[in-house]
């Protein structure tokens, strides 16, 4: 037994414990101690994460003479990490008050803990695995994993769940149909024989095996226009498992897609397939999908009202961007999206922590009954600021250095359109960020809230912890590029050249470390002119304010956040169709409508014709 | 040690040099309008008076900790800016950062602005702000377009190789003669982004009395002011940087700056104000379109 089995044991156990004791008073800090424990598991072969070899477990198991084995690389420890921390910092925040209230509201914080310690366990066993049979074992424990902790509080939820689930489902056939071409194609689950005999495969092959994988690992990213289902299902989860999902869930996805599509099958290849009638290669196709990604649900998340839908819709856009970076297949540009999945993890758990805080004391997330809470909650309102910077990607914090590593790759590979495209994202980021912190932090603050105070400290500190990490690794990037060169390496790319403030070479740098202490330098002297210079400000109450010659008084509502950007919705409205709603509805319509036909055909009128056909078809399909 | 120290000097050397020709900039400004006007227009030391009335006044009336707090990002970043935009002879931080570097950390006052102006719970001030940034979501889309052309034809992110490069090759290697095109949408950008008629949506004093500035008074007023100066300053000389080949000398850069605000202040001064939604059409419409032709040209 070496140190990885030893991490997937403790998880196992973890698990287990908080799967049997979750009716239990203390399990939540059970759980998050546990989690702690195999963060330091993970940390005990952190050598994965400089360059280390690859670690094999030790069990393997053998189904109907198929091998199937366990192993963690660069690539996998990286993924790990951010899934162990994301689970350990929902878990401290759900363990201490936040349960109580939780409880008391009829929650059972119990088995939300269990939902996050299994789908860690499971997470870890995809992570782990060795071979194509593995891997889909792992996607499988996933997806039901996740679909648990999407269900717990039920109503609204479930109906999320299911549609979830439809998704994921389809998404499993996708890839069990490809594992099965594969099998017929080279004989094998074993990864060593997919790669050797891809070099082999035909244009066609290639073609069919990486639409199917791409599609079936795609829904799990919420890849254009598989998406419909993934905000409301994590919006909808209890506000630690909100935070857990977003920060990680869907990367699961990337992480398969990178290990079949990128390192086994081959991008290279991609880029040699023409699509007919276009000046397109089957990569720029996918790149285009990704810049889809990125634009629509960010400006779909510009429209929500609810901040954790708004939050969530981010999530779909911004995995958008590790897509794009990884397909730039430079170096630059595929650790702009490997490091984008950590950073985007950082910022979402602290911004999805940060509204849970909100919703824990206002009882809503409703952008429009919030406002002016950065009074009673100035430290909630410092996670999500931080949170907000980074996921818009601004400086000083870490989203802007994955951004930038991609903005430059597409610049040096000369692709405008994309580049645009992926600035037309951000720029719609920075717009929905900021209603989500006017609307919330800003502004009046109304009378009912007027009496709340700041979270207590066991929800606080998880948030500030996970806010400090996106400020050091904004700040000193290279720590994070260390793992992401082995992550590199161990996909096949070349990795990056980096430096501790970010890389360097001679078509541009970027050094972060010299950027915020001049940006540091500079709010220094901004400060000393604000307060060495003129009289001491005078604070005055929120209702001391130009109205118009109008005497405010605190029942009436003085604050702007209905229809925030008017203008811009004004010119764009008329953009927002419905499109993939509609799309998705008409193939749920025909699917209905072709069983509701078979249904009458077998039931009414021709049973034994129907019987026929089906027999037929299936002989066909199973013999021919 | 020495080029540490040296870089230090010169971080700091930047701002204080852009607050100095930003103040004349702002003055430059009032004296065209006021030319165009009939009047006379003010003295030499009217913009620096100004700043110092501001921060002297009796009465400084803070809506709380953030208001503070966003006035001071607005100055810092503008401060922080200056650092990484070329002057001749000085570099300071340039080579660290770049040009997508710069784009966005002049994003960083506008986003302390917004904050402040958040925290004044004053729907004008709020409107304001909604107005700003979607301005901003307006012409950041053809700004960024001409980046990409011009980091894409000459290769690099770095402002000081691309103002190397067009000074050793002299006028016929400028941007503006080798990427007319995306000079022009540029310029429209530059224009749209200062806030300046016809796209001072979001002061509109008729119709939400000032926006971001309707609670500023005495020096966070003083505090915008100043970040004014610095944003003249940064937008005119990332344009000489980029199109008109740096300074060579302080003398060409100082004519070259100030020749190329001028541009968009006359124009500021003989339009009047556009709707949201016109602005938002109009560049995207324009300065996107001769942008993607200009690219289309660099890339060929």
């Amino acid at each position: 037994m070496n140190q990885l089995d030893t991490l997937l044991l403790i998880s196992l156990i973890t698990a287990l414990i908080s799967g049997l004791g979750r009716r239990h008073q203390l399990i939540g800090w059970a759980t998050a101690i546990l989690l702690t424990v195999q963060f330091l598991a993970l940390l005990s072969i952190s050598s994965l994460g400089y360059g280390g070899t690859v670690i094999e477990s030790a069990v393997n198991l053998t189904i109907l003479g198929q091998p199937l084995s366990w192993r963690f690389d660069g690539l996998s420890w990286f993924f790990a990490l951010i899934t162990i921390g994301a689970a350990m910092a929902s878990s401290f925040f759900a363990a201490g008050i936040w349960a109580k209230k939780y409880k008391k509201h009829g929650g059972n914080p119990g088995l939300l803990q269990f939902a996050m310690s299994l789908n860690v366990f499971t997470m870890l066993v995809l992570l782990a695995s060795g071979d194509l049979l593995s891997l889909f074992i792992g996607w499988e424990l996933v997806s039901w994993a996740s679909l648990l902790l999407m269900v717990l509080a039920g109503g609204i939820a479930t109906q999320w769940g299911l549609r979830y689930i439809v998704y994921a489902t389809a998404g499993a056939m996708s890839i069990l149909a490809g594992i099965g071409i594969i099998y017929h194609l080279t004989g094998s689950f074993a990864y060593a024989d997919l790669a050797a005999a891809a070099s082999t495969f035909s244009t066609t092959h290639v073609v069919v095996l990486s639409l199917l994988f791409i599609a079936g690992f795609g829904v799990k990213m919420g890849l254009l226009p598989f998406h419909l289902w993934q905000a409301g299902a994590y919006a909808e989860t209890p506000g630690p498992g909100s935070a857990f999902l977003g920060a990680i869930s869907s990367r699961m996805g990337l992480y398969a897609m990178l290990i079949v599509v990128f390192q086994l099958i081959g991008l290279g290849k991609m880029i040699a397939v023409e699509i007919p009638f276009t000046f397109l290669s089957l990569r720029d196709l996918l790149m285009w999908v990704a810049a889809f990604t990125i634009i629509f649900p960010t400006y779909t998340a510009l429209r929500q009202n609810d901040a954790r839908y708004l939050l969530a819709w981010h999530g779909i856009g911004q995995g958008g961007y590790m897509m794009m970076g990884l397909l730039l297949l430079d170096p630059v540009g595929s650790a702009g999206g490997l490091l984008h999945v950590f950073n985007y993890a950082t910022n979402q758990a602290a911004l999805f922590l940060a509204i849970t805080a909100v919703v824990y004391r206002t009882h809503t997330a409703d952008l429009n009954r919030l406002g002016g809470l950065v009074n009673r909650m100035p430290l909630t309102f410092l996670v999500l600021l931080v949170g907000i910077i980074g996921l818009a990607g601004i400086p000083p914090m870490n989203g802007f250095v994955s951004k930038w590593l991609i903005y430059r790759s597409l610049i040096i590979e000369g692709m405008p359109l994309l580049f645009v495209a992926t600035v037309i994202g951000t720029l719609g980021t920075i717009l929905s960020v900021y209603k989500l912190i006017h609307n919330t932090f800003l502004g009046q603050l109304r009378l009912e809230h007027e009496h709340i105070r700041e979270v207590p400290w066991s929800m606080l500190a998880p948030m500030l912890v996970v806010a400090t990490i996106i400020f050091i690794t904004g700040f000193m990037p290279g720590l994070v590029l260390d793992w992401v060169a082995s992550a590199q390496a161990a996909l096949g790319f070349t990795p990056l050249a980096y430096t501790l403030g970010g890389v360097e070479t001679a078509r541009g740098s970027l050094d972060m470390i010299w950027l915020c202490g001049v940006l540091f330098g500079g709010f220094g002297v901004g400060a000393l002119l604000f307060y060495g210079g003129g009289n001491k400000a005078k604070r005055v109450h929120q209702l001391d304010n130009y109205a118009g010659g109008h005497f405010l008084t605190a029942d009436t509502r003085y604050h702007y956040s209905n229809n925030f950007y008017a203008g811009l919705m004004h010119h764009i409205g008329g953009w927002y169709r419905g499109t993939f709603k509609w799309l998705e509805s008409s193939l749920i319509s025909i699917v209905s409508l072709l069983s509701g036909l078979t249904q009458i055909l077998f039931h009414s009128y021709h049973p034994a014709l129907f019987l026929l056909i089906t027999a037929t078809l299936s002989l066909y399909f199973f013999i021919g | 040690m020495q080029v540490t120290l040296l870089t230090i000097m010169e971080v700091i050397l930047m701002p204080i040099v852009a607050f100095i020709i930003g103040l004349f900039m702002v003055l430059m400004m009032r004296k065209l309008a006021a030319r165009l006007q009939r009047r006379v227009g003010p003295p030499l030391f009217q913009p620096l008076f100004d700043i110092v009335k501001l921060y002297g006044k009796q009465t400084q009336i803070s809506h709380g900790m953030i208001h503070d707090i966003g006035i001071i990002m607005a100055v810092g970043g503008y401060v922080a800016a200056e650092a990484l935009l070329p002057v001749p002879g000085m570099d300071g931080i340039a080579a660290k950062g770049g040009l997508i570097t710069l784009a966005y950390l002049t994003m960083v006052p506008s986003l302390g602005l917004a904050l402040g102006v958040g925290q004044c719970a004053n729907p004008n001030g709020s409107i304001g702000i909604s107005r700003a940034l979607t301005s901003m979501l307006a012409y950041d889309i053809p700004f960024i377009i001409v980046i990409f052309g011009v980091a894409y034809q000459f290769s690099s992110t770095n402002l000081v190789d691309i103002i190397a490069t067009q000074q050793a090759g002299g006028f016929s290697t400028w941007g503006i003669s080798e990427m007319p095109v995306l000079a022009v949408a540029g310029l429209f950008a530059m224009h749209a982004s200062l806030g300046k008629q016809p796209f001072e949506i979001y002061i509109a004093p008729a119709e939400i009395a000032t926006g971001p500035m309707v609670e500023m008074g005495g020096k966070f007023l003083g505090g915008l002011f100043v970040m004014q100066s610095f944003q003249l300053y940064t937008a005119s000389v990332l344009y000489v940087s980029l199109f008109l080949g740096g300074g060579e000398n302080w003398i060409t850069f100082l004519l070259k700056s100030f020749g190329v605000l001028a541009i968009p202040v006359v124009i500021a001064y003989l339009f009047p104000r556009y709707r949201t939604d016109d602005l938002v059409r109009l560049v995207w419409k324009w300065p996107v379109m001769l942008a993607l032709i200009g690219i289309a040209f660099v890339m060929n």
